[in-house]
């Protein structure tokens, strides 16, 4: 042993590699489970079986970029809303204005105004 | 005792398989070599855990060229040292650091005070800075070569030796004092 030279008044040997500390029953079979549990954890990832997590995360990486641009649109939509109401009083007025040049005009001309225009979709599709 | 190259073998066929064979032969001798160190079994048990770990996932890492022994005990050392680090709330211990660990610090119920020789040897122990601590624990504990310690804790074969014999001194003085 490497420590037989020492003359000194202390003696390795008496003690040895005796230590003052010990473990719980069955500890290394234990420490060695939760080694093995940690690891197998890791080779399974590592294996493959992680990739249904990615896809999975993918597929609501998907719908959360689906709903943000949903969310964003709407937004988009309610401020170009906000930003009419200036045209909405002139849309209005040419409206009213079209209805009082209307109501100025004799009975037969008003007749056959409705007499051509009752059927026009195109005209009917921009009122909406 | 399985030989180191059949544990590497068997880690690159089968590493689970391997793996046990490895913690078959290191996972007692990883343990106390923390234990030595950071004293307190919860700690010892957290660091031997977390070194098998490490070692389970850098394994690619090994360079033939050093002992696996001493690859072992290197980040066994690594795990120790960070455990003290952050006991202490230091970033990172060096080796050029004395760890602050002391018995009545860190002693628990595994703790076994009537062997009084032993524990005024583990106090010695205590009492040297970092390098020498590990030079002679795994001299006199784990029997490597000097080179296997020059390989663990990243210096030369020659300064282990000098760690080796300055550490022997201090305990056989601090033995032979009245130091409890």
């Amino acid at each position: 042993m490497k420590h037989k030279d020492m003359k000194q008044e202390f003696d390795f040997d008496k003690i040895g590699k005796q230590m003052p500390y010990n473990v719980p029953e069955n500890f290394f079979a234990q420490l060695e489970e939760n080694v093995m549990k940690e690891v197998g954890q890791t080779t399974e990832a590592e294996s493959g079986s992680r990739q249904p997590k990615a896809k999975s995360f993918k597929l609501t990486a998907n719908i959360i970029r689906a709903a943000i641009a949903a969310a964003a649109g709407l937004a988009l939509f309610f401020i170009v809303q906000k930003s009419l109401p200036n045209e909405e009083p002139a849309a209005t007025d040419d409206f009213n204005n079209v209805e009082l040049a209307f109501n100025n005009l004799s009975t037969e001309d008003q007749d056959y105004l409705m007499e051509v225009y009752q059927d026009d979709l195109f005209m009917d599709s921009e009122t909406y | 005792m399985t030989d180191d190259k059949d544990i590497i073998q068997a880690v690159k066929a089968n590493a689970n398989q391997g793996f046990k064979l490895l913690m078959a032969k290191y996972m007692e001798p990883v343990y106390w070599h923390i234990r030595r160190l950071v004293v307190s079994h919860a700690d010892a048990q957290d660091a031997a855990q977390e070194t098998f770990v490490r070692i389970f996932r850098s394994f690619d890492q090994y360079r033939s060229d050093c002992s696996f022994k001493a690859w072992i005990f290197r980040i066994a050392t690594n795990e120790a040292l960070r455990l003290l680090s952050r006991n202490q709330g230091k970033t990172m211990m060096s080796l050029d650091d004395t760890p602050a660990v002391t018995l009545g610090m860190k002693a628990d119920e595994y703790f076994d005070y009537s062997q009084v020789e032993a524990v005024r040897l583990q106090k010695a122990i205590l009492t040297l800075p970092a390098k020498q601590q590990l030079a002679f624990n795994m001299r006199y504990y784990d029997d490597m070569t000097y080179e296997e310690i020059a390989q663990a804790t990243d210096s030369t074969a020659a300064s282990a030796k000098v760690n080796y014999h300055l550490a022997k001194e201090r305990i056989v003085k601090y033995m032979n004092s009245n130091e409890a």
